[in-house]
């Protein structure tokens, strides 16, 4: 419990912020179950308004800056993720969720506008071209896919000065998140990979990560006595990573048996013999170093990064007694923190950077805290016309209830019959949901945006149900994996209290929801014009032959009657005349 | 069915010889379809009519008509004419004012023969300077003014492109002239003597003033000769007012020349390739010395000015890495490698958000273990890259330690640079001297040019109209082609009358007029889907209901004929 608060305090810390321009970065490890390592990046540039405005662009990006002037946007929030955070094995998510996003790319921003058609306008505006500078399909956003939220979100940074704001919030589930959102993320960075903890980001191991999530946020901060205000970007990189997949090398990427003379066996099992291992659990904690989990070098540090006291640019969080060494050729330092379970090292300017850490039995082990609530969801119900969805929230809490927003924001074609919205408490028979705001869909147009305020009574569970019904689409509105099925967006739940540390807040979200919907034949629209003009043409040529043709008995028809039969037959019976005479 | 008939037919003369004429006769009497009636064969072929009348009339103009695109009418002749110059002869008159403290009847006097002399040396009949007496604003006052005729006008009319200030002196030589930098006015110093006489048609005073002003504006009329020139059907309108080498040489010029818009976006980035300098004093710099000619070209468009560092800037792997030159003992990099210094690739050099054009502008610092880097041919530090920008690169005075911070110092040979390279890639002329002269010139020019690439997007389009008729012309293309002429016609208009900055006005609109039609996005998407398409998908319909109409129609035109012939 001990480390855990005070990796809060530290991420506190680290979102200290000052005004002027700065840049900071920070990259912590923690160790997980299952061997497995959660490595957190963080990057802050600090950028003056009075500059930011100007547009003379320090440390924030001038490609990010000027999308940011032009849509005036005061607060973005931008999201790329993939995977799925273990909550049951890893325990509460980095930075309290609150720099997480769901599944695919999740993008929500407080906008200055006059009116709500402005505020679109801008909207649309700022997704087009955030989607043009990472390489992301952020464009489909559109008016279907974007909602207001009114209690899951509430801004950031300081907005004394920008009365008309509006909130909007967009999801894009099915995007694949992938190397090429990547390459500009890094590029946003003054230090652009080349240095500081940067230099270890991989594209081949970051989207080979068991979870992934990669976070902007910017921000306006204001000083609380000076007054002056600065932008404040903020770019994170959180991943779990599977510490065995990672360090197999690049030449070698296929997992193989090592030889059996390497293994050493579990002698205690009964089928161990000569030529059968059993592979011995030795209770271990892996070795591994920077290089061997990253793949690349940790080339020293960003020589951006001014000195002070959170100058410290990597840490790790282990028990004291696990043995770390750093292998380096410049000068760096080292300091224990939060009675030894922290330690932070200050980077070398110009050199090499490494953490060795050996293969250790271990006796001891941190204490992983729980998340305040774990949320799970998924559709039951079978058949093309009807589903139902059912979300399970837990309190692990034995003391404590939980207060939290639960916010779904579905697409149109998923329609939700809100009389079949049940929640029950297993604990209780009071009704959790405190407060309802409910926006209905319109085909076409917008989504389902739906947002309860519920509490959960300490170590009880919640199960929220709806039924649905699957609307038909359009021939034209299927994507071209249409037997694939819809992407649902992930739920997001924002504890409310208890209240988080800092303005950020508390986050968990769902994984999202695969949805099928019928699908047709997609020649369908062809076949439909062929048969109708057949039995069209049918109907028209018996009406049309009846009307001009003359009718007469059959005995009547003239002998060398027209057509290719009665040709035919003349030439016949000619033939059959020449033999007879012959 | 026809069988059994033709087997009695022809097997019926072997049984019976002495019958073989009657039975066949017999036969056919018997078993032809009795005739038909006259209102039958009438009524068969009326229901054949009505329904092809159906299908010409009703079926094909409602297919065609549902089926059909949309296309708004254009004023084809009109936007051909003035894509061929019929209809706008751009022509240049610029009044010059001639400030003097001689009586009114003496300035007439030598205005009327300085008038004849331009007007003898003029090659350029587009271009005409015309000479007005004018009082000056500080000596004139209500009671000395004295335009009865309407000839005299005010020396501070911003119409004016030039004053002519004739000043009497006693000493120094005479007749001399001075062109003041920094307003448009020409001092032009004379002794008492050398005024022209009453009677005398000569003056060596007038050619004198003649000759200047002809030096004045010869760039003007270079620059406005080479682009009449290359408009069609403007041949005639190539003067001996342009040389060969004259020609070349803008021809040079306007390929570096950005096209014009109404705002231009201005990057400044200062780039490393290691971790130094990371801040730069750009703000200071950019207010001393680009803000006040910025302020000077807010006549003919807006700007908008950002600036950004970069660091850890490499260079492309495409060109030689620099190498030292114990000569010159600096770094050099190769020419031809200078056009890949710039590695797109990886350089955050992306257009500004916003309409416009970004003129981008770059300070290279080189690492401490690469300075100086210079280019090897000519040992110089920054070059232009046509209708892009500038590179500067800045080799910091002090070798071994890059500062962190550039002040504004150390950046003022790149912001003179930088300047510089504006100027040329706005398409400013290089003389005269006079620096609101050569921004006026460049009003007139960008005027001109203006006129003429509005009226040949006009013709495109026309053109496009006509060539391409499947695809659809909405209402708003229209409205922008008339919206376009109208501008088109005002500015002509202006120009004619001398009054530049309205005409630069008009012809700004009707350029952005212009595009905005040729580029509409409706007329592009209906071109991928060609008229074969339209019947291709009705062919199943078509094909069944066309068949028995036709085969019908065909086989009661035989019959119509055969009896015919058998009348």
């Amino acid at each position: 419990m001990l480390s855990s608060r005070l990796l809060l305090l530290l991420n506190a810390f680290i979102a200290f912020a000052f005004a002027g321009s700065d840049y900071h970065e920070q990259l912590l490890l923690r160790p997980l179950p299952q061997d497995t390592l959660l490595a957190s990046f963080n990057f802050r540039s600090n950028e003056s308004q009075a500059s930011f405005e100007q547009q003379n662009f320090r440390y924030v990006p001038r490609s990010l800056g000027q999308i940011l002037q032009h849509a005036h946007t005061q607060e973005l929030h931008l999201r790329f993720s993939v995977g799925r955070w273990d909550a049951e094995n890893w325990g509460q998510r980095p930075h309290q969720g609150s720099r997480e996003g769901g599944t695919g790319v999740e993008l929500w921003a407080w906008i200055e506008a006059e009116t709500e058609e402005q505020a679109s306008a801008r909207w649309l505006t700022l997704t087009n071209a955030l989607s043009g500078l990472f390489c992301a399909s952020l464009n489909f956003i559109d008016a279907t896919k974007t909602i207001r939220p009114v209690m899951a979100f509430s801004p950031e940074g300081d907005h004394r000065n920008a009365p008309n704001l509006h909130l909007l919030h967009g999801t894009l589930p099915h995007e694949v998140v992938c190397t090429e959102n990547l390459t500009p993320f890094l590029k946003l960075l003054p230090c652009k990979g080349k240095a500081g903890i940067s230099s270890l980001l991989d594209g081949h191991k970051l989207f080979d990560a068991s979870f992934q999530t990669m976070a902007i946020d910017v921000r306006p901060v204001c000083g609380l006595e000076s007054g002056k205000c600065s932008l404040e970007m903020e770019q994170s990189v959180d991943m779990v990573l599977d510490i065995a997949r990672s360090k197999r090398p690049k030449d070698n990427p296929i997992p193989r048996p090592l030889p059996i003379d390497q293994i050493e066996c579990d002698t205690s099992k009964g089928f161990n013999a000569q030529d059968t291992c059993f592979p011995l659990n030795k209770g271990t904690e892996p070795g591994w170093t920077l290089e061997e989990v990253f793949g690349k070098p940790l080339r020293g540090s960003c020589p951006l990064v001014e000195d002070g006291e959170d100058s410290n640019s990597v840490c790790i969080n282990t028990p004291p007694e696990r043995t770390i060494e750093v292998r380096s050729n410049g000068d760096f330092s080292e300091s224990r923190l939060a009675s030894d379970t922290l330690r932070c090292y200050k980077l070398p300017v110009g050199a090499d950077f490494d953490l060795v850490l050996p293969e250790q039995k271990m006796t001891t082990g941190l204490v992983r805290s729980d998340p305040a609530l774990f949320a799970a969801r998924s559709i039951n119900g079978h058949g093309q016309e009807r589903g139902s969805t059912q979300a399970i929230i837990r309190n692990p809490s034995t003391s404590e209830a939980v207060e939290f927003v639960y916010l779904e924001s579905l697409p149109w074609f998923m329609k939700p019959y809100l009389h079949t919205l049940r929640a029950t408490v297993d604990t209780s028979s009071e009704s959790p949901i405190k407060e309802t705001y409910y926006k209905p869909a319109l085909d076409r147009q917008r989504g389902t945006h739906l947002e309860l305020r519920m509490v959960i009574p300490p170590s009880s569970t919640l199960t929220l149900t709806y039924e649905f019904e699957k609307a038909i689409l359009r021939y034209t509105e299927y994507p071209p994996d249409a037997n694939r099925g819809f992407d649902v967006a992930p739920a997001v739940l924002r504890v409310l209290t208890p209240q988080a540390a800092d303005k950020k807040g508390i986050y968990i979200r769902t994984t999202s929801l695969l949805l099928p919907l019928p699908t047709p034949d997609f020649s369908m629209p062809y076949n439909v014009i062929i048969l109708t003009s057949t039995v069209m043409a049918l109907g028209f040529g018996n009406i049309f032959n009846l009307l001009v043709r003359r009718f007469v008995g059959a005995d009547e028809v003239p002998a060398a009657a027209g057509g290719l039969k009665g040709v035919l037959q003349a030439k016949i019976a000619g033939i059959k005349a020449k033999l007879g005479r012959a | 069915m026809a069988s059994p008939n033709a087997a009695d037919a022809s097997s019926a003369p072997e049984p019976s010889k002495e019958t073989s004429i009657i039975v066949p006769r017999a036969a056919k009497a018997h078993n032809g379809p009795p005739p038909e009636s006259k209102e039958g064969i009438w009524l068969r072929r009326a229901a054949i009519l009505s329904f092809w009348a159906v299908v010409v009339l009703l079926g094909l103009p409602v297919w065609w008509k549902t089926t059909a695109i949309y296309r708004a009418e254009l004023p084809l002749q009109d936007m051909t004419d003035w894509a061929e110059s019929k209809i706008c002869k751009p022509v240049f008159p610029l009044r010059i004012a001639v400030e003097s403290s001689i009586s009114s009847h003496d300035a007439q006097q030598l205005v009327r023969l300085t008038q004849h002399a331009i007007d003898d040396l003029n090659e350029f009949s587009a271009h005409h300077l015309r000479l007005m007496p004018a009082t000056s604003p500080y000596t004139a006052n209500s009671s000395q003014e004295v335009i009865i005729d309407g000839t005299s006008i005010r020396s501070d009319d911003r119409d004016n492109a030039l004053v002519i200030r004739m000043i009497q002196v006693e000493t120094g030589e005479t007749p001399r002239s001075q062109l003041q930098s920094y307003s448009p006015t020409l001092d032009v110093y004379y002794s008492a003597s050398q005024l022209p006489a009453q009677s005398s048609t000569s003056s060596p005073l007038a050619s004198f003033i003649a000759q200047e002003l002809h030096t004045v504006f010869a760039e003007e009329q270079a620059q406005l000769a080479y682009l009449l020139a290359a408009q069609p059907g403007a041949q005639a309108a190539r003067t001996k007012a342009l040389s060969v080498e004259k020609y070349v040489e803008l021809d040079r010029q306007s390929t570096k020349v950005l096209k014009y818009a109404p705002t231009y976006h201005l990057t400044f980035s200062l780039f490393s390739p290691s971790y130094t300098p990371s801040a730069w004093n750009i703000e200071a710099a950019l207010r001393t010395y680009l803000s006040p000619l910025l302020e000077s070209f807010s006549g003919i468009s807006n700007f908008t000015v950002d600036s950004q560092v970069q660091l850890y800037a490499t260079f492309s792997p495409s060109i030689h890495q620099p190498e030292f030159d114990e000569h010159l003992k600096a770094w050099t990099l190769r020419k031809e490698d200078l056009s890949a210094f710039v590695n797109a690739a990886e350089w955050p050099l992306s257009p500004s958000i916003g309409e416009g054009p970004t003129v981008n502008f770059i300070l290279y610092v080189p690492d401490a273990s690469q300075s100086p880097l210079l280019v090897k041919e000519n040992a110089g530090n920054s070059w232009l890259i046509p209708q892009w920008g500038g590179v500067h690169i800045l080799n910091v005075q002090n070798v071994s330690t890059t500062p962190n911070v550039l002040t504004a110092e150390d950046l003022v040979p790149a912001m003179h640079t930088f300047s510089d390279q504006l100027t040329v890639l706005f398409g400013l002329p290089q003389a005269p001297a006079s620096l609101p002269l050569r921004i006026s010139t460049l009003e007139r020019v960008r005027a001109a040019s203006l006129i003429f690439s509005a009226s040949s997007t006009l013709g495109a389009l026309a053109q496009v109209y006509q060539k391409m008729p499947s695809i659809p012309v909405p209402d708003n293309v229209a409205q922008s082609v008339d919206s376009t002429i109208a501008h088109l016609q005002q500015a002509c208009h202006l120009l004619r009358e001398g009054r530049f900055q309205g005409a630069l006005e008009h012809a700004r609109i009707a350029e952005v007029e212009a595009e905005k039609a040729f580029f509409e996005r409706s007329m592009v998407g209906q071109v991928y889907f060609p008229d074969e398409h339209k019947v291709a998908v009705y062919l199943p319909l078509l094909g069944p209901v066309a068949v028995p109409l036709v085969m019908a129609a065909l086989k009661e035109l035989k019959g119509v004929l055969a009896s015919a012939r058998g009348r």
